[in-house]
């Protein structure tokens, strides 16, 4: 807590120090936090039926704020992502149904435990699987990086079942529920609350959970420690007040619905859609913003590399092959975690989540679109150049004037194509977070569990989007001619 | 120098290589104004080569290039400013593709400011007349036979006003039936009392209309001299079997 007496001079000095920042907030007085999480992890984390974030995590992090004085951005994203966040500095904390074990004590402070936890496995409703044992050459679906999937793990040996890995609860559950999947390991609270509300899977240990242990609060190690102290204090208030009861019978006594809605909003597809217009409105807002923004800035810088690669300049050209060849071979997600999460930890600044997929789209997406432009300048015959410079035009003349339009032709089913392939690979940056239309289609189906509906739904307007450009393309196809 | 003995083109002890194939070797020629020079032999002997390094389309590794008294072959030299000077026709005409015929002809003048787009419309059709095809104008290139395009890329030459006219085989890709028209074309060119070096297989249009016939063979001027002497007192023995191979074709 900051003294009362030096506040004053704080805000006084934060002010000063915001006029010569121009446009700079100058309300830091109340320090904000960035919190990430996975909110895909009812009833700790989720949206409800409104698009807000909430469960027990949400509820008690916003208590343990309003009593400190402090605002905080909330993340949510994977929870591998969420994690390494701020591990990486990126975030300042993690509240997501977060285990407490020892290898995570080694990478970050955490907070007293704010939930009793275990771990527990499960299999389809009415399985004629008993034992661990009868898992034997069996598939097990797990959700990678969890407390959970690491003790799923350290019985694989032991058991000799086969491991899949899963980027967020729902569709790992789908999985067994499917199917295709025999068995999972999942925290003891978090399934018993999936199956409390209808999942058709079936807890085999209720009594006696593996790694029993607790869900705590975590920052990077050495980092925010005022952070902690804030936590452990608010949550021992908390739980003598009565107010952490009341937070977790709220969500554990009443009925779901109060969170995901009617049934009539969740069991028809046009109720899904009507109860969940603005989500899905704001999430394809947010794909056609990275899609436009995406394909204009990667045409522009593949267009330079394009250009480049058929310069005189040995240099050059040597470069536009190697940014190339690097970002043509970079798969999109892992491109997307080096500069969302990797980069700022190097260069000391947070990029936003926008500004870090922008980024990733331009760089892939411009590195294959430089490829077939510096193919389109070469397929253009060699003595147009020849007879341009002849006449007495110098080089960037001859190229604007006469390679440059008859390559574009050349290009132009080409880039039609990697328009639409830009606009599918978007999907690809919800690993980060960002609230497009496949993110929102993960958080809807962590809260209402209709995956065929909601997937449906998204794929249609994908496909109406796509169908729309394609259209758009056509007729710029036309107007060039 | 003196008013009638101005030299256009001096290329002195050239030599060219690519890799281990030395194509030019120590060849030196000057070409005067008002001259015809007309190029012979046989294929891959370099004529190309050194045609191109007359307006550097290609850099010679050593040895001197002068033309219109600008060393072409120092790297330095604004090249740009040379070759507003030096028309090149192509054996595949290399028409631009992206623009009308009579645009093929405005392009250059107009974007290196040499006139108005008025101006510059009205001397290509005055050309395109020359060349016989005022009706073409506005029409694509793709839509021309070969002999039409060919007269249509001298017609582009000749619009930047140049001193000097280089052709590399303009009639080789052409049909028999188109050849005339461009030779025709050609002729009144050379009447005209425009320097030019061409290379070509025509024999009777080089009899009719060089000052001078050069042949080479193996990357070597291997001999020179008028018409008369090279076609009808060959004294080269190389020269002979080359004339005697193409007169009976
Ligand atoms: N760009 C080039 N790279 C490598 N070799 C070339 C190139 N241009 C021409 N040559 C070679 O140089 C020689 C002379 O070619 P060229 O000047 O075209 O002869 P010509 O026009 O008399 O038929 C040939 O052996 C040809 O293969
Ligand atoms: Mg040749």
């Amino acid at each position: 807590m900051v003294n009362q007496r030096v506040k004053p001079i704080l805000v006084a000095f934060t002010l000063f120090l915001g006029l010569f920042a121009f446009g700079t907030k100058a309300s830091a007085a109340e320090p904000n936090y960035v919190i990430s999480t996975d909110a895909t992890y009812a009833p700790f984390d989720f949206q409800d039926k409104n698009n807000e974030y909430v469960g027990i995590d949400q509820d008690i992090l916003k208590e343990v704020a309003k009593r400190n004085h402090f605002t905080y951005t909330l993340k949510p994203m994977s929870f591998n992502a969420a994690a390494q966040m701020v591990a990486n500095g990126q975030a300042d904390g993690i509240i997501a149904g977060m285990a407490i074990t020892d290898e995570r004590k080694q990478v970050y402070d955490v907070s007293d435990s704010y939930y009793k936890t275990g771990v527990a496995w499960i299999t389809k409703k009415g399985s004629k699987i008993k034992s661990l044992s009868e898992l034997k050459g069996k598939t097990v679906a797990l959700k990678s990086g969890t407390a959970a999937s690491n003790y799923g793990l350290s019985l694989q040996k032991k058991y000799g079942f086969k491991v899949k890995y899963f980027n967020d609860t729902d569709t790992m559950y789908n999985d067994v529920v499917n199917g295709n999947s025999a068995a999972t390991f999942e925290d003891m609270p978090v399934i018993q609350y999936a199956i409390k509300n209808g999942l058709d899977l079936e807890v085999k240990n209720p009594n006696n959970p593996g790694n029993a242990g607790g869900y705590g609060f975590f920052v990077k190690k050495g980092q925010n420690p005022q952070l902690i102290a804030d936590f452990n204090k608010t949550l021992k208030e908390m739980k003598a007040d009565g107010s952490y009861q009341k937070i977790v019978d709220k969500y554990l006594k009443s009925d779901q619905k109060n969170f995901t809605g009617s049934s009539a909003d969740n069991n028809s597809t046009w109720g899904i859609l009507r109860s969940n217009k603005k989500a899905f409105f704001d999430g394809l807002v947010q794909t056609i913003e990275l899609t436009v923004a995406g394909i204009i800035l990667a045409s522009l810088w593949g267009m330079v590399l394009g250009l480049m690669g058929v310069a005189k300049s040995k240099f050059l050209r040597g470069l536009s092959t190697t940014i190339i060849y690097a970002f043509r071979g970079l798969p999109l997600m892992v491109l997307a975690f080096f500069i969302y999460i990797g980069l700022p930890g190097v260069i000391g600044t947070k990029i936003p989540a926008f500004t870090a997929g922008l980024l990733t789209l331009i760089l892939n997406e411009g590195a294959y679109t430089g490829a077939f432009v510096r193919g389109g300048f070469e397929a253009v015959d060699r003595g147009q150049m020849e007879a341009a410079r002849s006449l007495g035009l110098p080089y960037g003349k001859a190229m604007s004037k006469v390679v440059v339009p008859q390559g574009l032709k050349i290009m132009v089913p080409s880039f039609v194509n990697q328009f639409i392939i830009t606009l599918k690979d978007t999907s690809i940056l919800s690993a980060i977070g960002i609230l497009e239309l496949t993110q929102t289609g993960t958080l809807i189906v962590a809260r209402n569990s209709q995956g065929f509906r909601v997937w449906a739904i998204i794929g249609l307007i994908y496909m109406i989007v796509i169908t729309l450009l394609t259209w758009f393309s056509n007729w710029l196809k036309k107007r060039l001619d | 120098m003196s008013e009638e003995k101005q030299v256009k083109v001096h290329v002195d002890k050239v030599n060219k290589s690519y890799g281990d194939n030395h194509v030019l070797r120590d060849i030196s020629l000057d070409v005067m104004a008002n001259e015809v020079v007309v190029m012979i032999g046989p294929s891959g002997s370099g004529k190309s080569t050194f045609l191109r390094m007359l307006n550097q389309l290609e850099m010679p590794n050593s040895g001197l290039v002068e033309v219109d008294g600008y060393d072409i072959s120092d790297p330095k030299t604004d090249i740009n400013k040379v070759r507003e000077n030096i028309g090149m026709v192509f054996q595949n005409f290399n028409l631009f593709n992206n623009y009308t015929v009579l645009q093929n002809i405005t392009l250059a003048p107009v974007q290196l400011g040499k006139m108005t787009k008025e101006e510059a419309d009205k001397r290509g059709k005055e050309l395109l007349a020359t060349v016989g095809l005022s009706d073409k104008a506005d029409k694509s290139v793709n839509s021309l036979s070969g002999g039409q395009k060919q007269r249509v890329a001298i017609a582009r030459a000749l619009a930047m006003d140049p001193d000097i006219m280089l052709f590399d085989e303009p009639t080789s890709a052409l049909d028999p039936e188109m050849v005339g028209d461009v030779l025709d074309v050609m002729k009144d060119l050379a009447k005209s009392g425009m320097t030019m070096i061409i290379v070509t297989h025509e024999m009777g249009f080089a009899k009719q209309v060089a000052d001078r016939v050069v042949f080479f063979e193996s990357g070597k001027i291997q001999e020179s001299g008028t018409p008369e002497e090279v076609f009808n007192a060959p004294k080269n023995e190389r020269l002979q079997t080359f004339l005697s191979k193409v007169m009976q074709a």
